[in-house]
């Protein structure tokens, strides 16, 4: 889970890591209650990056301006996001800009600081002028000097922005995060640290032992689920998958890809679990009420495939099935479980015993 | 750090809260797995059929002598605890069948398994089956035969895919190893694509995973490739997925820092990996076993 700047901001507050001022604007009208002093910066408050390049940020010096640019910032999508929230905010005078976060290497099973003196919009740049500490052992400020040391700083400054990351990392143990960035942490001409924007991801796993977080937990669940191969197939597609498993469904993708098909609909669910089922099946289209069809499925050909799961449960998706005798539906099955479905089978499902046939003749069926 | 896949091994089960774990303990009793306990707080001195039930761990150990190996079942932000107790209580591997283990709990958990050298096998494992011979976890048994390739994989569903392709042309399996599906797992491909070097019952080896995975599995096996064993790798989502975006510098950055040794975070750098350790890549299910046949010269 993705958190907004403002929320993380609220985050960093919590911590006392510096943040502007700043006020949250759920409508244009807010701003005539605005209790920070012109001149103040309007943010788009989007999940999406590059938001300024596209116009997701400005500068107003009054109340009028401010309300103006508001309604603009509201009406612009930003990579087909519209803001629900904007975030106005304090200007700051920047000498320098930095980039810090605290991200998890998945390979080496370690949290790793990562920080450069060029922080900003170039993130080319940013790469290239990248220093980073893997956090071996239990995590102590030495990690976070050691940075600041890497990146090249000294004296006073390097103990303020050791001070930040140390308290990053204390942000992400107590909330269980896969990534805390600050981006740029700005650097007046005092010395003075500020985190002038901030992102924050949540481990999606670990959301449910946070109840402080649960608010902003802003994606439909049930949606997110059933949706998480989304990105992988055609909309326009007319064959279905349905099955147990990522891997599975990866390898079906392939091999309708491969075979000159297009998918629909690419939807992994528990055969176990009968609501999650019934939302698949009607997302699929298929009629799980029984009755007269309404409209012509989306889907030509449903492919199932919940090898290695329970027959019980397999039985049961199937009873599900049966209610639209007109989906055609090739039904991937290990050999030694035919006996026991077979006898469940409706006249719309044909049962095929190997994964690469199974691919072929759900090709062969969806050619108009 | 040892693998004790002895066949009179003896097992722990921690947490039987679930459906599945009751239906897995089941099954391994029939398969011939030497459970001899479950340990579920707050159910200490009764009985969960013939099985005796402990408040705790060292309880557990205390009655039953010594384990070698305890499964664990309970929820996900109990494994941490689950995980400490068994090694505190010094049992020497464990199979983390939990799926969605908070990041942040396995890294501490397996910043405490190095120090003790205990073996950790997910979070999010099947187990581990040694058809006709062994079965640690869930897999369901009837989907396996004995056999001379091993499967070692992240993905549970494709692994029972790919064992019936190989069942049908009666290759089978030697052992099946899940390696966990979370995000982060304990043992890597790496440390069993080693282990399987002196298993006398392996001749090959198929690699199973999707795109998603981490790169560990090609980096093992290419730094593995001189050792002996022919492995094959199969890796799904090839055709039909679209590139992970690299829109921002954190996920840029995370792909990047994920791979620190070859940087293969796109598939199609994997694939060289792969053929510069020249390790086949099936570009199908079907293709596995003519594939493993080749590879050992049969």
């Amino acid at each position: 889970m993705d958190l907004l700047e403002y929320q993380a901001k609220e985050l960093f507050a919590d911590v006392g890591i510096p943040v502007l001022p700043s006020q949250r604007i759920d409508r244009p009208g807010d701003l005539k209650a605005l209790r920070i002093p012109y001149p103040v910066v309007l943010k788009s408050q989007v999940s999406v990056g590059n938001r300024g390049k596209a116009g997701g940020i400005r500068f107003v010096e009054n109340t009028i301006d401010a309300i103006a640019a508001a309604r603009t910032i509201f009406n612009l999508p930003i990579l087909g996001e519209y803001p629900h929230v904007l975030l106005a905010e304090a200007k700051y005078n920047t000498s320098q800009e930095f980039y810090l976060a605290i991200v998890i290497d998945r390979l080496a099973c370690r949290p790793v600081l990562l920080g450069s003196t060029d922080g900003g919009m170039n993130v080319n740049t940013i790469l290239d002028r990248i220093h980073q500490v893997v956090v071996y052992e239990e995590f102590s400020s030495f990690y976070a000097r050691q940075l600041a040391l890497k990146m090249g700083l000294k004296g006073e400054i390097m103990l303020a922005v050791s001070e930040i990351i140390e308290k990053m990392y204390l942000l992400m143990r107590a909330q269980d995060l896969d990534l805390v960035e600050i981006n740029p942490l700005g650097v007046d001409r005092d010395g003075a640290v500020m985190a002038l924007d901030g992102k924050i991801s949540v481990n999606h796993y670990a959301v449910g032992r946070h109840p402080n977080l649960q608010p902003w937990q802003m994606v439909d669940v049930a949606r997110n689920r059933l949706g998480t191969l989304s990105p992988l197939f055609n909309e326009v597609g007319n064959i279905g998958i349905l099955c147990s498993g990522n891997g599975l469904a990866l390898a079906m993708l392939d091999g309708i890809a491969q075979g000159g098909g297009q998918v629909g609909q690419c939807i992994v669910v528990d055969p176990a679990c009968s609501e999650e089922i019934q939302i698949a099946l009607d997302r699929i289209g298929v009629n799980v009420n029984g009755g007269e069809r309404t409209n012509s499925p989306p889907i030509d050909v449903l492919l199932v495939n919940f090898v290695g799961s329970e027959i019980d449960s397999c039985q049961q998706v199937m009873q599900y099935l049966a209610r639209d005798p007109q989906m055609t539906i090739i039904w991937r099955v290990l050999e030694p479980d035919l006996d026991r479905l077979e006898g469940f089978l409706p006249l719309s499902i044909k049962l095929v015993t190997n994964f690469d046939r199974a691919i072929a003749q759900t090709l062969k069926l969806a050619k108009p | 750090m040892t693998i004790d896949l002895q066949l009179d091994s003896r097992v722990l089960i921690q947490g039987v809260d679930n459906p599945l774990a009751l239906a897995a303990i089941g099954r391994m009793q029939t398969y011939g797995t030497k459970i001899v306990g479950v340990v579920s707080a707050g159910q200490g001195e009764q009985k969960l059929g013939d099985l005796p039930v402990f408040d705790l761990v060292s309880e557990a150990q205390a009655s039953l002598g010594p384990i070698e190996t305890s499964l664990i079942f309970v929820p996900a932000y109990r494994v941490l605890d689950a995980a400490l107790e068994a090694i505190a209580a010094g049992i020497p591997q464990l199979i983390v069948i939990t799926r969605g283990v908070p990041p942040l709990d396995t890294i501490r958990l397996l910043r405490q398994a190095r120090i003790t050298n205990t073996l950790i096998l997910g979070s999010g494992s099947a187990g581990i089956i040694i058809p006709d011979r062994l079965l640690l976890g869930i897999y369901q048994p009837q989907l396996f035969s004995p056999g001379k390739v091993a499967i070692i994989s992240r993905n549970q569903s494709l692994t029972a895919e790919i064992a019936s392709e190989l069942n049908q042309a009666n290759l089978g399996q030697s052992i099946v190893i899940h390696i966990g599906s979370d995000p982060l797992v304990g043992s890597s491909c790496r440390l069993w694509l080693e282990w399987l070097q002196s298993d006398p019952l392996t001749e090959a080896i198929v690699l199973v995973g999707d795109i998603c995975w981490d790169s560990e599995a090609a980096t093992a096996a290419y730094l593995l490739a001189q050792q002996g064993k022919p492995v094959v790798a199969y890796l799904a989502g090839i055709h039909a997925s679209t590139p992970h975006p690299l829109t921002d510098a954190a996920i840029v950055l995370s792909h990047t820092l994920s791979k620190p040794i070859y940087h293969s975070d796109t598939i199609q750098q994997r694939l060289e990996t792969y053929k510069r350790a020249k390790i086949p890549v099936a570009k199908k299910i079907g293709q596995i076993p003519q594939l493993v046949k080749k590879s050992v010269g049969r």
